[in-house]
C-alpha cells in the first residue's frame, strides 16, 4: 500500500530531527512566546528550510511551496500560545504543517476540477498586434458589411460589433427589438453564406 | 529577499508576548467546575426533579444520567486535547463508550417511556422552565467553550466543535435528567451536535468563499 506524502511528516520517512537542533526550537520558541523578537527571527527562519522540504513533497510548482510555507508561518504565529516549552517542538509544528498541507491539497483538487491552468501560450494568442491572420480578415468582413443592407448593417454593428443589448440597441437605432432581432438574423445568415461560399451577400 | 522573509519580517516586528495555555487536562477541569457551578446554581434556584432519589435507585435512569455525565466530562476533556496542534487525534474516542452508554439507554426509553410520557404529565409551566434549564446550560457553556478553544480556529476547527458540542449535549442533558421530569435526550443530542454541524458547515462555507475571493486575480 502506498501511503501519502503528506501522512509521512510525523514520522517515518522523515528522519527525526538533531536532538540539539529539537531543543534549540524549544528554547526559541519558549523565548519568542515571552517576546523575545530575535528568538522568534531565529526560530522562523532555522524552521523554513524543513518547512519547505515538507512542503515540496506535496507540491512541484515553486511558488505553490513558497504559499505552503507561508500559510504554515501564519498559523504558526496565530496558534504560537498552544506549544507547551515542556513537550518536544516537532510534533507541534509538524501537526500544523501537515494540517496546512491537507488542506491546501484538498482546495487545490477543488480548484482542478473547475479551472484551466493558465499558459503562456494563451497570453501570446491574446495580444493584439500578433493576431495577423485575424488582421488580415478584418478587411474581408468590412467589405462584406458594406455590402449589406443599411437596416442589416446597423443592426450587426450595434449587436454584433458594439456589443450592446438589444434593449440598448433598439434605443440607439430607434428600431423595435423584434425588428433588430429579425434583421440582425437574417444579417448574419448572409454573411455566413458569404464566407462560406463566396456569394454575394 | 524572497516573499517569505517579508514574512518573516513581519511576523517578527510585530511580536507580543503570548501567555501560554494551561495544561489541557487543568483547562478541561476549570471548565467542568463551571458546568458544576451552573448546575448547582439551576438546583438552587428550580430544585430538584421530584422523585430523584427514587428514580436513582432505578438502574436504567442511573445507567442514562451517568452515561450523559461522563460523555459530557470525558468529551470535554477530548475537546481540549485534540485543540492542542501535536496531540493525537485518538482522543476523540474517549467519550465514545460513555456515548455508547447513554444512547443505549436513551433508546431503551424511547421504547418504554414515549407513550406514557407524551400526555398529561408535562403541564406547559413544566415545558416552560425545561426550556430554560436548557438555555440556561447549553448557552453559557457554548460559550465559554467557544472562548477556551477559540486558538483551534486557525488549526483543526471540525473535531474540536464535534468534541465541544458533544460535551455540551451531555452536561445539558444530565442537568434535565436531575432537575425536570421530562426525557429529552435525543432532542439535546440532536440539537447540540447539530449546531456544531451547522457551524462546521457555515465555517467550511465561509473558508471557501474566502479563499476563492482571495485567489481571484482582481
Amino acid at each position: 500500500m502506498t501511503t501519502k506524502p503528506a501522512l509521512k511528516l510525523v514520522r517515518g520517512a522523515a528522519a527525526p530531527p538533531p536532538q540539539a537542533r529539537e531543543l534549540d526550537w524549544s528554547i526559541l520558541m519558549a523565548r519568542a512566546q515571552d517576546g523575545d523578537a530575535n528568538a522568534y527571527r531565529r526560530l522562523l527562519e532555522s524552521i523554513t528550510p524543513y518547512l519547505r522540504a515538507h512542503a515540496a513533497r506535496c507540491h512541484r510548482n515553486p511558488s505553490d511551496v513558497e504559499d505552503a510555507v507561508q500559510d504554515i508561518l501564519l498559523t504558526l504565529h496565530a496558534v504560537r500560545r498552544t506549544y507547551d516549552p515542556a513537550r518536544p517542538f516537532s510534533p507541534w509544528l509538524t501537526a500544523i504543517a501537515r494540517r496546512r498541507l491537507i488542506d491546501r491539497l484538498r482546495r487545490q483538487g477543488r480548484r482542478r476540477a473547475f479551472e484551466t491552468e493558465f499558459e503562456p501560450a494563451h497570453e501570446t494568442f491574446a495580444g493584439q498586434p500578433r493576431n495577423l491572420e485575424d488582421m488580415t480578415k478584418i478587411h474581408e468582413i468590412a467589405t462584406a458589411l458594406d455590402r449589406l443592407p443599411p437596416g442589416q448593417r446597423e443592426a450587426v454593428l450595434l449587436t454584433k460589433i458594439e456589443g450592446l443589448s438589444l434593449k440598448e440597441a433598439s434605443a440607439a437605432s430607434g428600431t423595435s427589438v423584434a425588428a433588430l432581432k429579425v434583421a440582425t438574423h437574417r444579417a448574419v445568415q448572409r454573411l455566413r453564406r458569404f464566407f462560406s461560399g463566396g456569394s454575394e451577400p | 529577499m524572497t516573499p517569505t522573509d517579508d514574512l518573516i519580517s513581519a511576523l517578527t516586528a510585530n511580536l507580543r508576548p503570548v501567555r501560554r495555555l494551561r495544561p489541557p487536562l487543568l483547562r478541561a477541569t476549570g471548565f467542568l467546575l463551571l458546568a458544576a457551578l451552573i448546575l448547582a446554581m439551576i438546583a438552587a434556584a428550580h430544585g430538584w426533579r421530584p422523585g430523584l432519589l427514587v428514580r436513582l435507585a432505578e438502574i436504567r435512569f442511573a445507567l442514562s444520567l451517568a452515561g450523559a455525565l461522563f460523555t459530557g466530562v470525558l468529551a470535554a476533556v477530548a475537546a481540549f486535547l485534540v485543540s492542542l496542534p501535536g496531540r493525537s487525534r485518538h482522543w476523540l474516542w474517549l467519550p465514545f463508550p460513555a456515548l455508547a452508554l447513554w444512547l443505549f439507554s436513551i433508546g431503551y426509553q424511547c421504547l418504554s417511556f414515549w407513550t406514557p410520557m407524551a400526555p398529561g404529565r408535562a403541564s406547559p409551566g413544566e415545558t416552560v422552565s425545561c426550556v430554560a434549564t436548557l438555555v440556561l446550560t447549553s448557552l453559557p457553556l457554548s460559550l465559554a467553550l467557544g472562548l477556551m478553544l477559540r486558538h483551534a480556529a486557525s488549526f483543526n476547527p471540525a473535531p474540536v466543535i464535534f468534541a465541544a458540542s458533544l460535551s455540551v449535549a451531555g452536561i445539558t442533558a444530565t442537568a434535565l435528567t436531575l432537575f425536570h421530569p421530562i426525557d429529552a435526550s435525543i432532542e439535546i443530542l440532536m440539537f447540540n451536535l447539530g449546531t456544531g454541524l451547522l457551524i462546521m458547515l457555515s465555517g467550511a462555507a465561509i473558508h471557501l468563499f474566502l479563499s476563492s475571493r482571495a485567489e481571484m486575480p482582481e
